[in-house]
C-alpha cells in the first residue's frame, strides 16, 4: 500500500532523509519514530505529496509521488486522512462545519454529510459540542475534532503527526484508543511520534527512520 | 436496457454532485463574507468609491456628448434681417426673401418672426427672465426667418451652399445655422470621444486595481485556510470559486450602492438646483440609460472577477 525505496530528501543540500526504505501494508498500525528533526513530519509530507523526494521512490496506492500531476494531488489526499500536530482547524467554522469540510470537497450531498458527521461526532464523543467553535475547546477536544475530520470520509489510510504532542497522558490514551478502534475497522494508521510512552501504549510496529 | 439505466444513473449522480458543489461554493462564499465582515466592508467601501467615480464620469460624459450631438441633429437655419426690413416694414424685402428661400431644394418650411413675435418667443421660452424682457423695446430685437430642412437633404456641402446663397440675398444681416457650429466642434467631438475613451479605460483599469487591492486584503487573511483546504484534498477550483463568488458579490453590491448614490445625487443636485440653470442653455440633463448602466454593471462584475483572479493567483 505504501512503499519507500531508497528515499532521500534534502533542503538546500542539507539531507533530512537518507536512504529510507520501508513498506506499510493494508490494515497496519505503524509508528514512525525518531528524535526531533529526524524527518518524521517530512516522511508524512512525502506520503501526501506536500513534498517530493529528492531521490528514490515513494509509492502510495501504487501512485508515484515523484511523478504525480498537480491536478491529481487533491484526489490522493482525499484517500489519506491527516491529523496535524497543531490540529489545523478553521477557527471561523463550527466543529460540525470543520468536520464536514472533507465531505463537502468531495461533492457529497448535505443529507449524507449530516448523517456521517453526526456518526463520527458521536464516535469521538463530541456530538454535544457540534455547534461550538474550535477555540472554545480544550487541546484534547480539538485533537479529537481533527481526527474526526480526517476519518469522516472513511479514508483507507490515517496519518497523525505527533497527535498527542500537546496533550496530557490521559487525553493521549483516549486519542490512541480512538485511533486503535478505527484501525480495528480496517483503516491503516500511521503515527509519527518521538514519544516512547505513546509507542508503548500503542503496541504496534515501529519504523525508526534513524536506524533505516 | 440495464446498461442504459446505469448510464442514466451515472449522469444523475454526476449532476447531483455538481449541484452539491455549486451549493457549497455559495455557502462558503457567504460564510467567508460573514466571518470577515470588517474586511469585506472595507473592500466594499473602496470598490463603491471606485465605481462611483466611474459612474459620475460616465454621466458627465454622456451628457456632454449628447449636448454636442444635438448640434449635429439640428436641421434649422436662422436668418437675421437688417434693420431696414423692420423699421420701414419693408414687406417687399421680406416677401422677396421668403420667395427666394422657398425656391431652394430641400427647404421644408419657413417661418417669419417680426420683432414683436421675436420678443413673444423669448418671453415664452425664458419665463424666468420675462419681467426683464418686458422692459425691452421690441424694436431692439431683429426680425428673423427660420428655415427647416428636409432631413434627407442635410449634408455639410448642401448646408454650406444654402448658407452662402442666403447670406448674399438682399436684406440679410446674419445667417446662423447650428451645423456651422457643429462643423467647428466636430474635431472637438472626436477628441471628446478619444479622451473619454482613454479616461474610461483608465478608470476601468483603476477599478480592477482597486478591486485587486481590496480583495487581496481579504485573501491574505485566508492564507491559513487555503493551506488547510489544500491539505484535506480541496482542488484549486474548489478553493478559488467561492473567492470569485465573494469578489463578484462585493463588486455587485458596491455597484448597486454607487448607482443608488449617484441617482440620489442626480435627483437632489441636478433636478432641484441646476436643472433650471442648465435648461437656460438648452442643455437637457439626462440620467444614464439602462444600457449604459448595464455596461458599467458588467465592468463592475469583471473588475470583481479580475481583482479576485490577480489577488488569488499567488496561492495557486
Amino acid at each position: 500500500m505504501i512503499e519507500f525505496v531508497h528515499v532521500y530528501k534534502s533542503y538546500d543540500k542539507n539531507y533530512i532523509l537518507r536512504d529510507l526504505t520501508f513498506n506499510i501494508y493494508k490494515g497496519e498500525f505503524v509508528f514512525i519514530t525518531g528524535p526531533s528533526g529526524a524527518g518524521k513530519t517530512t516522511t508524512l509530507k512525502l506520503l501526501t505529496a506536500i513534498e517530493k523526494p529528492t531521490h528514490g521512490v515513494v509509492n502510495v496506492f501504487s501512485i508515484g509521488i515523484s511523478d504525480i500531476k498537480p491536478k491529481d494531488i487533491p484526489f490522493l489526499r482525499r484517500k489519506i486522512g491527516f491529523v496535524f500536530q497543531d490540529f489545523k482547524l478553521l477557527p471561523n467554522r463550527t466543529i460540525f462545519q470543520n468536520i464536514s469540510l472533507s465531505l463537502e470537497i468531495s461533492g457529497i450531498s448535505s443529507t449524507v454529510i449530516a448523517n456521517n458527521v453526526t456518526n463520527i461526532l458521536k464516535a469521538v464523543e463530541l456530538y454535544t459540542k457540534k455547534d461550538d467553535y474550535p477555540l472554545s475547546l480544550s487541546g484534547g477536544e480539538q485533537q479529537r475534532v481533527a481526527i474526526a475530520r480526517a476519518l469522516v470520509l472513511n479514508p483507507p489510510v490515517l496519518m497523525a503527526d505527533e497527535p498527542t504532542g500537546n496533550l496530557d497522558d490521559n487525553t493521549a490514551g483516549i486519542v490512541i484508543d480512538i485511533l486503535k478502534s478505527f484501525n480495528n475497522k480496517g483503516t491503516t494508521v500511521i503515527v509519527a511520534t518521538h514519544d516512547k510512552s505513546l509507542i508503548d501504549l500503542g503496541r504496534a510496529r515501529v519504523i525508526d527512520i534513524t536506524k533505516n | 436496457m440495464i446498461k442504459a439505466l446505469l448510464t442514466l444513473e451515472g449522469h444523475v449522480s454526476l449532476i447531483s454532485q455538481k449541484i452539491n458543489y455549486l451549493n457549497n461554493y455559495f455557502k462558503i462564499a457567504f460564510l467567508n463574507i460573514r466571518s470577515n465582515l470588517a474586511g469585506n466592508f472595507f473592500a466594499f467601501l473602496i470598490m463603491s468609491f471606485s465605481f462611483f467615480v466611474m459612474l459620475i464620469f460616465t454621466l458627465c460624459y454622456i451628457n456632454v456628448y449628447n449636448y454636442m450631438l444635438s448640434f449635429e441633429k439640428n436641421n434649422t437655419m436662422l436668418i437675421f434681417l437688417k434693420d431696414s426690413a423692420n423699421y420701414h416694414n419693408n414687406n417687399i424685402i421680406v416677401n422677396d426673401l421668403l420667395k427666394n428661400i422657398k425656391k431652394l431644394h430641400g427647404v421644408k418650411s419657413i417661418k417669419y418672426y417680426s420683432y414683436n413675435s421675436s420678443l413673444r418667443f423669448l418671453i415664452k421660452h425664458t419665463p424666468k427672465i420675462s419681467p426683464v424682457l418686458k422692459t425691452i423695446d421690441p424694436r431692439d430685437l431683429p426680425p428673423v426667418i427660420k428655415i427647416h430642412f428636409n432631413p434627407e437633404y442635410i449634408s455639410r456641402i448642401y448646408l454650406s451652399n444654402v448658407y452662402f446663397r442666403v447670406k448674399s440675398l438682399n436684406g440679410v444681416q446674419f445667417v446662423y445655422y447650428s451645423r456651422l457650429l457643429a462643423d467647428k466642434i466636430g474635431e472637438f467631438i472626436f477628441f471628446t470621444k478619444v479622451i473619454g475613451l482613454l479616461i474610461f479605460l483608465f478608470l476601468f483599469i483603476s477599478s480592477i486595481f482597486i478591486s485587486y487591492s481590496a480583495i487581496k486584503l481579504i485573501i491574505l487573511k485566508k492564507q491559513d485556510e487555503i493551506e488547510i483546504l489544500k491539505l484535506v484534498g480541496a482542488t484549486n477550483s474548489y478553493i478559488r470559486i467561492p473567492m470569485f463568488i465573494e469578489g463578484v458579490i462585493g463588486a455587485v453590491l458596491s455597484f448597486i450602492t454607487s448607482i443608488i448614490l449617484l441617482f440620489l445625487l442626480f435627483k437632489i443636485f441636478i433636478y432641484y438646483h441646476f436643472n433650471g440653470f442648465l435648461s437656460y442653455f438648452k442643455i437637457e440633463v439626462v440620467f444614464l440609460n439602462a444600457f449604459e448602466i448595464f455596461v458599467i454593471f458588467l465592468i463592475a462584475v469583471l473588475s470583481g472577477f479580475l481583482g479576485t483572479y490577480f489577488s488569488s493567483r499567488k496561492f495557486f
